[in-house]
């Protein structure tokens, strides 16, 4: 009988101890953060979706070897006279559905500023399966294009947030 | 007159019940992952389980002999999602003592810095999710208010929280920062104190340590004979740790004990994990104390590196165990063979011989127990 009496004080009281620790935080500031109302800004050097500037790119295919699920593809821009190659993209397509945000084809781009950089933006969503294909050429925006398989036309992404307006990182 | 009736016949004395089997997951929550566990009950009690994995199979392994070194790193973050570090630490070992590199002090230092609070937040991971599936919630929400920090730490050094690619062939992708250091410093003096708010939370309170210190007993023969690694095995009290037994990135420089447990039972692998994470933060404060300078990258590692044709084995302990890879070379620019010993598939393994003779309830505890992570397990 004393045991039982001893078992049921023991519980008891480890609860306690516990709800003292609950009860020593309950008065503290919140740490948590009301997605999506308020949003955190990452750090500087978060790897979010890829972006492209088809205007700096010398079309040196050093990303599309450095990438390891092979998602970049691109081509050379030719000289319209002399029909030869020049240092300019023609076009850039990037794979989101196989991207790995591991870095390494902006590491392996030797253009300054970078061509292909990753951007903070984590919220990138994807409507259809077109539109995880990115397409840039001359005088696109950096957030791409995608063709539309069955209106055939290309089209801005419609899941682009820029994340980089929201306020700064507590 | 069918079979059945004739079988009832003959023993009329006794109750004859049938066995039931029972698929546990791949969707229920405690699974931890997409594993199926296929029971067959008698009542209350288990009389058969059968694991069953699969489900997350992706071929990295087979995908290594079409990929680049350097791509190899990036297939190495997707075994163990929830510690990947240890998993690029271990191919570009393997890979560097085939190219034959040599990496520089820092780097090794700052190596060890990453495995180990990647091991805090493995292990934190662990205390909180055992915590649900016993049915305690609240340690969980506090395991994970600290877990962020050690992410947001990983995200300010390498940009990402999961899958970091941080440690690259010959070194590591970027020096750290005086603030990254300043932080982690901070990170630490306030994570010290709370192990042991953890510890009044859910290890020595006596619910929890009752549904859990009777069950799931493996003995150090058993542990052993099934190949367990990591704090599964120590928890049954064999001393075996990769970082003493045979140190690598200069896990020989730092003074650090190994926790064993005593009877092997769910709570002393749990215990085990949880005085591993106060060794993790002892380590952590030497490496943060004596980190050299320098360079963080060796010199002369080629973009296509193209080893000499030979093999080489190099393992870790990671956060789940002895995680191991076997590499082959041929000379060409990737793999031959790449072969992962994942410490979690090993794990895993014991669970067919050790649910049996419980309850169902109990089985929720030692799957937990034994801390899978089936991204590993599958691969």
């Amino acid at each position: 009988m004393t045991g039982y009496f001893a078992k049921v004080f023991d519980h008891t009281w480890a609860i306690m101890k516990g709800m003292w620790i609950t009860l020593k935080y309950m008065l503290r500031p919140s740490v948590t953060v009301h997605y999506p109302t308020e949003k955190l800004v990452p750090f500087e050097k978060f790897r979010g979706a890829l972006l492209f500037d088809a205007e700096t790119c010398i079309s040196c295919n050093l990303c599309v070897k450095a990438c390891p699920s092979t998602c970049i593809q691109l081509e050379n821009a030719t000289n319209p006279q002399t029909g030869k190659k020049i240092a300019k993209v023609d076009w850039y397509t990037i794979d989101y559905g196989k991207c790995n945000f591991c870095r390494l084809c902006e590491e392996a781009c030797p253009t300054k500023p970078k061509s292909v950089w990753h951007s903070l933006d984590y919220e990138v969503l994807f409507f259809s399966r077109d539109e995880m294909v990115r397409c840039w050429k001359a005088g696109t925006p950096f957030t791409g294009k995608y063709w539309d398989r069955k209106e055939k036309a290309f089209k801005d992404p419609l899941g682009q947030i820029s994340i980089q307006d929201v306020p700064a990182r507590r | 007159m069918s079979n059945d009736t004739a079988l009832a016949a003959q023993e009329p004395k006794t109750l004859k019940t049938d066995t039931l089997f029972v698929n546990l997951g791949p969707q229920h929550p405690s699974t931890h992952g997409v594993l199926r566990v296929g029971l067959t009950i008698d009542g209350e009690m288990i009389t058969k389980a059968v694991p069953d994995i699969g489900y997350l199979h992706r071929g990295t392994q087979k995908l290594a002999e079409v990929r680049g070194y350097h791509h190899c790193v990036v297939l190495t973050d997707r075994w163990d999602y929830v510690s990947a570090m240890p998993n690029n630490l271990v191919f570009c070992l393997a890979a560097e003592k085939l190219m034959g590199l040599k990496v520089p002090p820092r780097a090794d230092a700052l190596r060890v810095v990453m495995c180990e609070l990647n091991r805090l937040a493995s292990h934190l991971l662990f205390f909180g999710t055992y915590g649900i599936d016993i049915g305690a919630f609240t340690p969980f929400l506090y395991a994970f208010r600290e877990r962020e920090m050690i992410l947001d730490l990983f995200e300010m050094v390498c940009g990402a929280r999961l899958t970091y690619n941080y440690i690259r062939l010959g070194g590591v992708m970027v020096d750290v920062t005086p603030e990254w250091l300043a932080k982690t410093k901070e990170f630490l003096d306030y994570f010290k104190p709370r192990l042991d708010e953890y510890d009044t939370l859910l290890s020595f309170n006596p619910i929890f340590m009752a549904r859990t210190q009777e069950v799931g007993l493996i003995s150090a023969e058993k542990a052993v004979n099934w190949g367990l690694s990591g704090p599964n095995l120590r928890g049954s009290g064999v001393n075996y740790d990769v970082r003493k037994n045979d140190p690598y990135s200069g896990y020989e420089h730092y003074d650090f004990d190994v926790p064993l447990g005593k009877t092997g039972s769910c709570w002393d692998r749990y215990y085990c994990r949880v005085q591993e994470m106060r060794q993790s933060v002892r380590i952590l404060e030497q490496a943060l104390a004596m980190l050299p300078h320098g360079e963080v990258s060796a010199t002369g590692v080629a973009k296509v590196p193209k080893p000499p044709s030979g093999e080489s084995y190099a393992h870790v302990e990671g956060s789940r165990g002895d995680l191991g890879i076997f590499l082959v070379s041929d000379g060409q620019a990737s793999p031959y063979r790449m072969h992962v010993k994942a410490p979690s598939f090993l794990n895993l393994a014991i669970l067919q011989e050790i649910l049996v003779g419980n309850k169902v309830s109990d089985v929720i505890a030692i799957l937990g127990s034994v801390d899978i992570v089936l991204g590993e397990v599958d691969r």
